[in-house]
């Protein structure tokens, strides 16, 4: 009966601290609002914006984001004037990540990268496009 | 999110039996009560129920009544909000939240900046509707398309008049 009694114990006191736990983390601590952040990325993704020499963002622009000498993934941009390529994985240096831009009636001018690579996959690296018009 | 729901709902099953038989934890599951209070840091999904979406609202109703002072001022607290955000989430899952706020609103709050003071009802529209696409824009462009915000059709707010006064 002790024995059931002190099992019973030490269980609802380990119950009680995973509980507290699992209710803490779900809180999130002291934050308010979950933000439901799930991405598990290997490598670096790729983001940036397209701009016309005004500053202005340029929506439906052709970005092209590509290993050197080894070919691409070609996207566009969405209304906001930002693409966004998913990593190439953890073997490829970002070095040799090469990003374009083009749409019908510009010229690229100047693509320049925003951002040094992170160790941390979650940040892109950013890379800047600037179109001028012809 | 979704994955901690099992788990919640077995803790609270088990806090009950714990309570039914006699012996409950010592301490509350949601903190201590004599600890120094925590620093408040409301994330991005919090910061937008908060600071932004109510003051998109207030604007449209201010806008729609034709409340001119009103809705400078719900545009200030719009403007506002962003830039709280901006700061308090300077990068969000990577990206650059001030280049994004800027990218998707900045053109239309400055429109309806000129509406509201120049009282043209139908810029004001036309810049409100422009607000309301950068910010599905922006929730598509952070993988939030099914966030669909609109033009407000109704009051959420029984309390406050929106009628200029008269």
């Amino acid at each position: 009966m002790v024995l059931a009694w002190r099992t019973g114990g030490i269980a609802n006191a380990a119950l009680a601290v995973t509980c507290a736990l699992s209710i803490a983390a779900w809180a999130g601590g002291a934050g308010f609002g979950d933000d439901d952040d799930n991405s598990e990325e290997e490598g670096p993704s790729y983001f940036g914006f397209v701009r016309d020499t005004s500053g202005a963002t340029v929506p439906d622009a052709k970005v092209t984001v590509g290993l050197k000498g080894r070919g691409g993934i070609i996207t566009r941009t969405d209304l906001l004037g930002t693409y966004k390529v998913p990593g190439f994985g953890k073997d490829v240096d970002p070095k040799d990540v090469e990003v374009a831009c083009d749409k019908p009636g510009y010229k690229q001018m100047r693509v320049v990268r925003r951002s040094a690579p992170s160790k941390d996959p979650k940040i892109p690296i950013e890379t800047e496009c600037t179109l001028q018009r012809i | 999110m979704r994955k901690w729901k099992a788990p919640r709902i077995a803790c609270a099953s088990l806090v009950i039996v714990a309570a039914a038989s006699g012996r409950v934890p010592a301490e509350s599951p949601f903190g201590d009560p004599n600890a120094e209070p925590a620093p408040f840091n409301p994330q991005m999904a919090a910061l937008m129920s908060m600071l932004i979406q109510p003051r998109h609202a207030k604007l449209g109703l201010a806008g729609e009544a034709e409340n001119w002072p009103l809705a400078a001022y719900s545009l200030k607290e719009l403007r506002q909000g962003f830039a709280v955000a901006s700061r308090a989430v300077p990068r969000w899952r990577g990206l650059p939240v001030p280049e994004l706020f800027d990218a998707a609103v900045t053109q239309p709050l400055t429109l309806l900046d000129f509406a509201i003071k120049l009282k043209y009802s139908r810029q004001f529209n036309e810049a409100y509707e422009q607000l309301t696409a950068g910010c599905n824009a922006c929730h598509a462009t952070t993988d939030h398309s099914f966030i669909v915000i609109k033009v407000p059709n109704a009051s959420g707010f029984p309390n406050q008049e929106f009628a200029p006064k008269r």
